[in-house]
């Protein structure tokens, strides 16, 4: 069942093409990988999605719903929302108050307050949930942020490089949980550099350079292919034959 | 237990000033209008210290509030108590109007265009004579002292039903706070961006706090209207004497807290009484200019710790600020 | 013929607000704050004008150079001392400082100079040109051209002067001018000091045909705000194109309106700007 349906997507800021006629679609339950150089594009794509940037053209749909247009907290109200590249958190609030916030989309305080404490417990940061989220390692904070997210009760969750600064075996724990919030049938969108990460959990690969999207399949199909290679590492050997 | 012992010992205390002071004298006016004024900033407090938006414009609302009720009283011989009610829902409606064009707007453009609403308020006031009596003013119309007519020979009642006023404004301030919408208002005042993707309809969220802001502002608006008995636009209307001054006694006390407007309007009226004392005789404009100069040296002293001068006695004795 | 005369009235003032408010888009571009006592400087410049004629015998014309040195020192000294403390402080901090300086300046002036309203009387006070049909005021042509040559030093100044370029590199971008051996804080400086100082350089062009109080700053207040908002805050250009507009909107208002109104008028151009487009018809959004 397609919960995510992209077409023709395409945005102009002055005079840079940032996202140029991006079309794919996810079913449900599966993770998605979205890789691409630096200045890609991923990181808009994202914000369009969520609909922080309108796109000059195409259609968004989220569970055969379009929602291209609407505001971010409506997208979030359907079942979409994102982690930042930067981790914004509510740097004045508690850890748990950032979460609580979130969990109000759907449930009255108090019921906010449970829902923050599941969300917590499920990123294994219930211990720090009464100290303030400015007081926090970069890790920390992204794993928060996670937490917020989580807690609007996501149909299709899209991570932003939630693994930049981490140690491996920090790495392999949000690796098991990107997997369990599959499991509990959340649709992820991952954006990430690390690519041993990638490959291992993504069931499909989307590569993004200068906007377009350079090819869409499975972490094999995509590691041999010719042009995100090139894409990375620049021309290959064999044009300077 | 701790907890409720002083702001109830603060309560009890402000209860008996009134009792201790002369009923004809010069100083239980100023503690009606120290009790009015920290009232008006804690309600501006909601727009100002909770959704984080400095607003220069809440004389707006308070002139709306003052010439509501009273024309409604001098027109048609309605209670005060009943125009109070018609000061909101019209202060209400001059909310939603200021909020709207301005709901994208940031620190000093929304302190700009809020400065406007209130002197385009300021000058209709003084234009539309048929309704407002115009630049000469207006007077309160005196009936018969009664709590219904609200109308008193004294000012000791005065005093009282500002102190209520206080209460009810500060107790509505804590139950915004701590709801929801307090949780709402904190995350659009930290990240806009981030407090929309997580679901929060920050538009909404913004109108809704300036509308009981609004509203609350014109009510304490006819409160002053019975206590001055005559004003006139330039005074209910006044960008200085109001809306700058009401947002300075937030912000002194300790902005976003329930318990700094009260610590900033019993620091900032009494003091601004005292130097007008003192220095009237002298010359036209020196306390003016003092408090100018006072104004500068705190928030040189304190740039960024100017909301906080108060803040580490407010957050001791009343709970947890933000 | 009477909507012609105004338009030309309006074009020669709207040139002098443009110079009154250059100098509030200028702070701002290169500094982010807006200074909420710009107005005060319009006043400044006034009296240090009148106190050149009635001392002096000099024009008023003649005296704006003064006004722009005296207002440039005070600027200098207050952006050095007082300003540039809260440029990293939030912007409530900053909003008020600014407005701690509107009360001491204003009622600094009340206490030297006493509330009474003073005027200056010139020669050609009352002289004008006709062009067939239509007069063109001799003090409004001369206070125009004054701006046209105030605004013309400027645009050169900030084109082709080393000083000029290296503001606006701050203003574009302060840590990349500062790798550049720019001293943002002496931009600064120069910026704020340079700001008030047109403003007070217009008020001296406009008071032969105004009247000089303490008070007066607040006449000007929302018309600068205005022309500013309309242009674009930060753009100087802007300033131009919104001095000259509200000098139009302003004298055509004068036709259709009692006088009362006429601010208003104003006051509703500038919040239907912020609402609608806060970036201005010129400038570029900060």
């Amino acid at each position: 069942m397609t919960v995510l349906d992209v077409r023709g997507v395409s945005k102009r800021f002055g005079g840079l093409q940032a996202l140029s006629d991006v079309t794919f679609s996810v079913g449900e339950g599966q993770i998605v990988g979205l890789i691409g150089p630096n200045g890609a594009g991923k990181t808009t794509f994202f914000s369009t999605l969520v609909g922080l940037i309108r796109p000059d053209r195409g259609s968004i749909a989220l569970d055969g719903r379009s929602i291209v247009g609407a505001k971010p907290h409506r997208v979030a109200a359907y079942g979409m929302t994102k982690t930042f590249q930067n981790v914004a958190l509510f740097g004045d609030c508690t850890v748990l108050d950032n979460v609580l916030t979130a969990g109000l989309l759907r449930h009255d305080v108090q019921a906010a307050r449970d829902e923050a404490c599941r969300s917590l417990d499920r990123v294994g940061l219930l211990a720090i949930a009464d100290k303030q989220a400015d007081t926090l390692s970069f890790p920390e904070r992204a794993r928060v942020e996670l937490a917020r997210a989580l807690c609007t009760g996501p149909k299709v969750l899209l991570l932003d490089e939630v693994m930049a600064a981490l140690n491996p075996v920090e790495m392999r724990e949000i690796m098991t949980l990107i997997r369990s919030l599959r499991d509990d049938g959340i649709t992820l969108l991952v954006v990430e550099h690390h690519m041993r990460a990638i490959m291992a959990i993504c069931d499909r690969i989307l590569v993004l350079n200068f906007g377009k999207l350079l090819a869409d399949g499975t972490p094999k199909e995509i590691a041999g292919h010719p042009e995100v290679i090139e894409a990375y590492l620049g021309q290959s050997m064999e044009k300077h034959r | 237990m701790k907890r409720w012992m002083l702001p109830l010992t603060a309560l009890a205390i402000a209860l008996l000033l009134p009792l201790l002071l002369d009923p004809r004298g010069y100083w239980i006016r100023v503690l009606a209008f120290t009790f009015l004024f920290a009232a008006m900033a804690q309600a501006w407090n909601i727009v100002g210290g909770l959704a984080n938006q400095t607003s220069l414009g809440h004389a707006a609302f308070f002139g709306i509030g003052a010439y509501t009720s009273t024309v409604l009283l001098l027109k048609f011989g309605i209670s005060p108590w009943i125009g109070m009610i018609a000061a909101a829902g019209l202060g209400g409606v001059a909310a939603f109007a200021i909020a709207i064009p301005t709901m994208r707007l940031q620190g000093h453009y929304f302190a700009l265009a809020t400065l406007a609403f209130g002197e385009v308020l300021r000058v209709v006031a003084n234009v539309w004579t048929s309704v407002t009596g115009g630049a000469s003013g207006i007077s309160v119309p005196f009936s018969s002292p009664s709590l219904l007519t609200y109308s008193f020979k004294l000012l000791r009642p005065h005093a009282y039903v500002a102190l209520a006023a206080l209460v009810i404004v500060t107790v509505i301030f804590e139950i915004v706070r701590r709801s929801a919408m307090g949780y709402r208002l904190r995350a659009i005042k930290e990240n806009p961006a981030a407090a929309e993707v997580i679901g929060i309809d920050t538009a909404k969220v913004k109108l809704q706090a300036a509308i009981v802001s609004g509203m609350l502002m014109a009510m304490l608006g006819t409160l002053y209207a019975q206590v001055a008995v005559f004003f006139d636009p330039d005074t209910v209307f006044s960008a200085a004497s109001i809306s700058i001054r009401v947002a300075l006694i937030a912000i002194l006390g300790g902005i976003g807290t329930p318990v700094g407007p009260i610590l900033g309007a019993f620091f900032i009226i009494p003091l601004e009484e005292l130097m007008n004392d003192w220095f009237s005789a002298s010359a036209a404009g020196l306390s003016q200019l003092t408090f100018g100069l006072i104004l500068i040296a705190v928030i040189l002293w304190r740039p960024r710790g100017f909301v906080t001068l108060f803040k580490s006695l407010s957050s001791r004795f009343g709970g947890a600020s933000a | 013929m009477e909507f012609v005369q105004a338009v030309i009235d309006g074009l020669l003032i709207g040139g002098v607000y443009a110079v009154i408010s250059i100098g509030l888009t200028l702070v701002y571009g290169v500094m982010g704050i807006v200074n909420f006592a710009q107005a005060e400087f319009v006043m400044i410049g006034m009296f240090v004008a009148w106190f050149a004629w009635a001392w002096l015998g000099l024009d008023p014309v003649l005296a704006a150079p003064l006004s722009f040195a005296v207002a440039f020192a005070i600027g200098w000294v207050v952006q050095g001392h007082l300003i540039a403390r809260v440029l990293k402080a939030p912007s409530v901090a900053q909003i008020f400082l600014t407005v701690g300086l509107l009360i001491v300046f204003e009622n600094g002036a009340l206490m030297m100079f006493g509330s009474q309203f003073r005027s200056v009387t010139t020669s050609y006070q009352t002289m004008s040109l006709s062009l067939g049909p239509l007069f063109v005021s001799l003090p409004y042509l001369i206070a125009f051209g004054m701006s046209l040559a105030c605004g013309t030093a400027l645009w050169w100044f900030m084109r082709s002067s080393w000083f000029g370029r290296a503001m606006r590199a701050t203003a574009l971008n302060p840590s990349a001018a500062q790798l550049m051996g720019i001293d943002a804080g002496l931009m600064y400086r120069i910026a704020f000091a340079l700001g008030v100082g047109l403003t007070a350089f217009g008020g001296a062009i406009i008071l032969p045909y105004a009247t000089v109080s303490p008070t007066a700053g607040s006449d000007y207040v929302v018309l600068m705000f205005t022309v500013v908002v309309l242009g674009g805050l930060g753009s100087v250009a802007g300033a131009v194109a919104g001095g000259l507009a509200v000098g139009i909107v302003q004298a055509l208002s004068a036709l259709v309106f009692p006088i009362q109104l006429q601010n208003l008028i104003l006051f509703l151009v500038f919040i239907a700007v912020l609402g609608i487009r806060p970036q201005g018809l010129v400038g570029a959004s900060r």
